[in-house]
């Protein structure tokens, strides 16, 4: 259904507030010896609202983006028209751009749930990075300049970081909802606030002040590691959606020391730029490595889930058949059993872990002839169905037809002995 | 008939939740009661199966659908606590003067309603029974954010259009009836909201507070069951209703398997009985007949026993049925076509079976005195069954239990059991689980709850035809003026009267097909 006009229209004012908003906390953020940008948030918000979304709805964050770039590029000092334009365009190309090449791998909406999609957005982030670098140095060139080079180094670099730090903020959290209960609990949340605060702390201590007294050397350089180890921390306990939002917070108190020369990084200068390069590249890992883990532990609780939807399926086809199945390692002695066996036979499977277990309960007159059927089927002689009794801990007694079968190795010989327990009657 | 609600919210009104139309036996009017109240955002399902068991145990049951449910969530807005309580309060009044004891029970916010119901009207008529009851939010798995909502409640707007949603573990620690519950959310069946919203969560947080502040006034004797695992409440809740109402009045059963929905969960067995006991009702089951307590005088035992004899003598099942609790149980001997033990809508099925057999009359005959003890009567009687070309006369006894005017068992005890296997023939495979119809109906019930809404006529049709099928003939009191919808439904049910089951659920079938086939060309 199409949306009325004015929502649409709120919408994108909505895209340009915030793009605005963003490209004024990157222009706080510009490095201040080279005056260039370290950071341009911007484009990972106008990214980020577009992977958030499917296809036909990425008008919007385009004419939102549009709208703010022309904007921002009017409000700067001896703003032109047609340098507005040029801009806005540039970043409304890239995003798309990065937006299609991102939709190419995964299908949006992305939330950052799977290795494919975390994949899918990191390319998107590069081809809208290049894009726009590329596009923004033919501009240079184009309108005089000859700084090509150097525009697309900072801004394939701003760009790249500025869409990681930004875009899995609104990846993640726009699939936020209230729950009324389930999700992060109460005590994950605790242990993951601990590793938030020791996050944020071991980078305010580290990036703030002279690093150089304070730790002396390069110590605070090799100290910046310290923050990465408590960044997964946050991230196996928080997910992706806390990651993201510790890297954004963490990525600031790196940055602004370091704009000012300040921190491990503005220690030596190798050349003019090098803290601006090293800082880039090191809130980069850190929010890519909160992510990459919170990914994985996805795909971990996802495959649990997987597994747990399988054994319901499976607990609940034997129980609906009135079944039991084993599997019993007849050279180790180990038996498992499944299915629900305080219902049929009042005992618990975890009392039931070896065959002796299993013919403890056999009705006594039935366990010799049982024993040495189970005995010849360790030999590999499975034979047609027992029937047999079985007396449950309050004295009645349960008709088990039990049938067996060999699992065996390549060369025929005996792995396990797999049964399938029909529950008959109670008498 | 509110158009709105959907067709399965009405049509699952099946004889184990249909609480408007009670069943009186002999003794009915000495009946007791139970008042039993749903929680947020949900239904008698809530309560699992223990409408259903309380019936079996003689008692009365009466619940309501609160302010705002049984619709859509977005009806909840709007909806004040005090309307709740007015609710329940209404309701009571109008049930109080019924029952010589009238027992209160509540699940989740069901169970703070009732606390403050029994708070209010001062209840001593009966006990109260609150099922974890959320007095603190502070389960397991509740989220993180959820000290914040007392500042979103600040943003009048917000609150009314922010939804907080059910998520897994769905309040049930067992796997199967979660994934359950999981496909009736995906598929849409409106036995609880997906969501409710937030201004819905700040009235529960003032019932809250309303609970916490009054508790202390509950003079019944209270028990409370909670779940040690509860994720939404923990035990902290109980502890603290045990310790406000008094260690003297108030009891409390900890469960150790389940989570939050307590009535559907692992421990529901322990909480049917745990309330049954309560309550002073039996437990039904031939082992503990004598055990319990009847609730009957002999001279209604007495009285209640010939109306039964007189159902026999005619031999008219359908009217046996209606003196008994909805699983009503016929055990009959022998191994033969109607030989078993036929409960609650397979008590339907035998009565067919034996009048196939006897397509010239079946009736007990030859009652001789009865003997009594607690609430079982012994009656010799003998057994006639007549058809073109044979007669059975099988003398035995009757052996009926009862508790509270209501026919719990009804076992024959044939003198000669080789005789009636010799006439009624070997059992016959095919019966001796459902039958092709009975499955077919069964199949049909379950679609019918996916069906989407339809008119009132069309929801009359199914319920008295599902009715007709599955209980027989429309008995009890007909509802009074005040209540119609379940006058409607009574009144539709009862034009059904005498139309075979196989018939009715023939129709049943029939109708969902139509209605399936109607939606789908609508689609």
């Amino acid at each position: 259904m199409p949306e009325p006009p004015l929502s649409n229209f709120i919408s994108i004012v909505f895209v340009a507030v915030g793009y605005l908003a963003f490209a004024a906390l990157s222009t706080a953020l510009a490095y201040a010896p080279t005056d260039a940008w370290t950071v341009w948030l911007a484009s990972g918000w106008t990214l980020g609202l577009m992977l958030t979304q499917l296809r036909h709805r990425w008008i919007i964050p385009l004419a939102g983006a549009a709208v703010g770039a022309a904007i921002f590029a009017l409000v700067l000092p001896e703003g032109r028209l047609g340098d507005a334009i040029g801009y806005a365009a540039i970043e409304v190309t890239a995003a798309a751009a990065g937006a299609f090449a991102a939709m190419w791998l995964a299908a949006p909406p992305l939330r950052l749930d799977s290795i494919r999609e975390l994949g899918a957005f990191i390319a998107g982030a590069l081809v809208q990075a290049v894009v726009g670098a590329a596009l923004a140095a033919v501009w240079n060139v184009a309108s005089g300049g000859s700084e090509a080079v150097r525009t697309f180094n900072v801004w394939s670099l701003a760009g790249f970081v500025g869409a990681i730090l930004v875009a899995p903020l609104l990846m993640t959290w726009s699939a936020f909802r209230p729950k009324r209960s389930g999700g992060l609990t109460m005590p994950q949340f605790g242990a993951g606030a601990v590793a938030c605060l020791l996050f944020l702390l071991s980078l305010y201590v580290i990036f703030s002040g002279d690093t150089e007294r304070r730790f002396g050397g390069s110590v605070g350089t090799g100290l910046t590691y310290v923050p990465v180890l408590f960044m997964s921390l946050v991230a196996l306990t928080w997910g992706a959606r806390g990651a993201s939002l510790v890297a954004f917070i963490g990525a600031l108190i790196a940055l602004f020391p370091t704009i000012r020369d300040v921190g491990p990084f503005a220690v030596a200068d190798a050349f003019v730029g090098e803290a601006e390069l090293e800082v880039q590249v090191y809130v980069a890992i850190v929010a890519l490595t909160g992510l990459l883990i919170a990914t994985l532990q996805v795909r971990e609780h996802n495959a649990l889930k997987e597994a747990r939807e399988w054994r319901t399926r499976f607990e609940g086809a034997i129980g609906a058949h009135r079944l039991l199945a084993y599997e019993w390692d007849p050279i180790g002695g180990g038996l498992v059993v499944s299915g629900d066996t305080v219902a049929h036979l009042g005992i618990p499977a975890a009392k039931l872990t070896t065959v002796a277990d299993w013919l403890s309960h056999v009705s006594p007159g039935e366990r010799d002839a049982t024993a040495t059927a189970f005995a010849l089927r360790a030999d590999g002689a499975l034979g047609p169905a027992l029937t047999y009794r079985m007396t449950r801990p309050d004295g009645n007694a349960v008709t088990l037809v039990d049938e067996a079968q060999a699992i065996r190795d390549h060369d025929g010989t005996l792995y396990r002995v797999t049964g399938l327990v029909r529950i008959k009657d109670s008498e | 008939m509110t158009e709105s609600r959907s067709a399965e919210s009405r049509m699952s009104e099946s004889p184990a939740n249909d609480a408007t139309a009670p069943h009186p036996g002999p003794a009915g009017a000495t009946a007791d009661g139970v008042f039993l109240i749903h929680g947020l955002g949900g239904t008698q399902y809530d309560l699992g199966s223990m409408h259903k068991r309380l019936k079996n145990a003689g008692l009365v049951t009466h619940s309501l659908t609160l302010p705002g449910h049984g619709t859509k969530p977005e009806d909840l807005v709007g909806v004040a606590a005090e309307d709740w309580i007015d609710a329940v309060v209404a309701k009571y009044r109008e049930i109080r003067d019924a029952h010589p004891t009238l027992h209160l029970m509540g699940m989740c916010m069901g169970a703070l309603l009732a606390a403050a119901l029994a708070q209010r009207e001062a209840h001593k008529k009966g006990r109260l029974v609150l099922l974890a009851p959320p007095v603190f939010i502070d389960g397991w798995a509740t989220p993180w954010y959820r000290g914040l909502r007392p500042l979103l409640y600040a943003l009048p707007g917000l609150r009314n259009k922010m939804k907080i949603e059910e998520e897994d573990p769905f309040g049930i620690k067992n796997e199967q009836l979660r994934a359950i519950v999981k496909a009736k959310f995906e598929r849409g069946e409106n036995f609880h909201y997906r969501w409710v919203p937030l201004e819905c969560l700040r009235q529960v947080d003032r019932l809250r507070a309303m609970v916490m502040s009054t508790a202390g006034k509950i003079g019944c004797q209270t028990l409370v069951v909670h779940a040690r695992e509860d994720e939404l409440t923990s035990l902290r809740s109980a502890n603290f209703l045990v310790e406000k109402i008094g260690g003297g009045r108030a009891r409390m059963v900890v469960l150790e398997d389940s989570y939050h929905m307590v009535c559907v969960d692992n421990d529901r067995e322990i909480v049917a009985k745990n309330v049954l006991e309560f309550f002073g009702a039996p437990m039904p089951g031939a082992t503990t007949l004598l055990a319990n307590e009847p609730k009957m005088t002999l001279d209604e035992l007495g009285a209640a026993t010939r109306a039964l004899t007189t159902c026999l003598a005619g031999g008219d099942f359908t009217a046996v049925r209606a003196l008994g609790i909805p699983d009503l149980t016929w055990v009959h001997p022998g191994e033969n076509r109607i030989a078993g033990a036929h409960a609650g809508k397979a008590l339907a099925t035998f009565a067919d079976r034996i009048r196939q057999a006897g397509s010239r009359g079946v009736q007990f005959t030859a009652f001789g005195t009865p003997v009594f003890n607690r609430g079982i009567a012994l009656v010799p009687a003998t057994l006639v069954v007549a058809r073109d070309d044979a007669r059975l006369e099988s003398q035995g006894a009757l052996m009926c239990a009862w508790h509270a005017g209501k026919l719990l068992e009804v076992r024959w005890f044939a003198d000669d059991v080789e005789r009636e296997n010799g006439f009624f023939g070997p059992p016959d495979p095919a019966s001796s689980g459902p039958s092709a119809l009975e499955q077919a109906f069964e199949a049909a019930t379950a679609a019918s709850r996916r069906l989407k809404a339809t008119d009132n006529d069309t929801l009359l049709s199914l319920y008295s035809l599902y009715k007709q099928a599955s209980v027989g003939d429309a008995a009890g009191d007909r509802p009074g003026p005040l209540d119609m919808i379940a006058r409607a439904k009574f009144d539709a049910w009862a034009k059904k009267r005498g139309m075979p089951v196989d018939e009715a659920m023939r129709g049943y079938v029939a109708l969902v097909d139509e209605l399936k086939k109607r939606e789908a060309v609508a689609a």
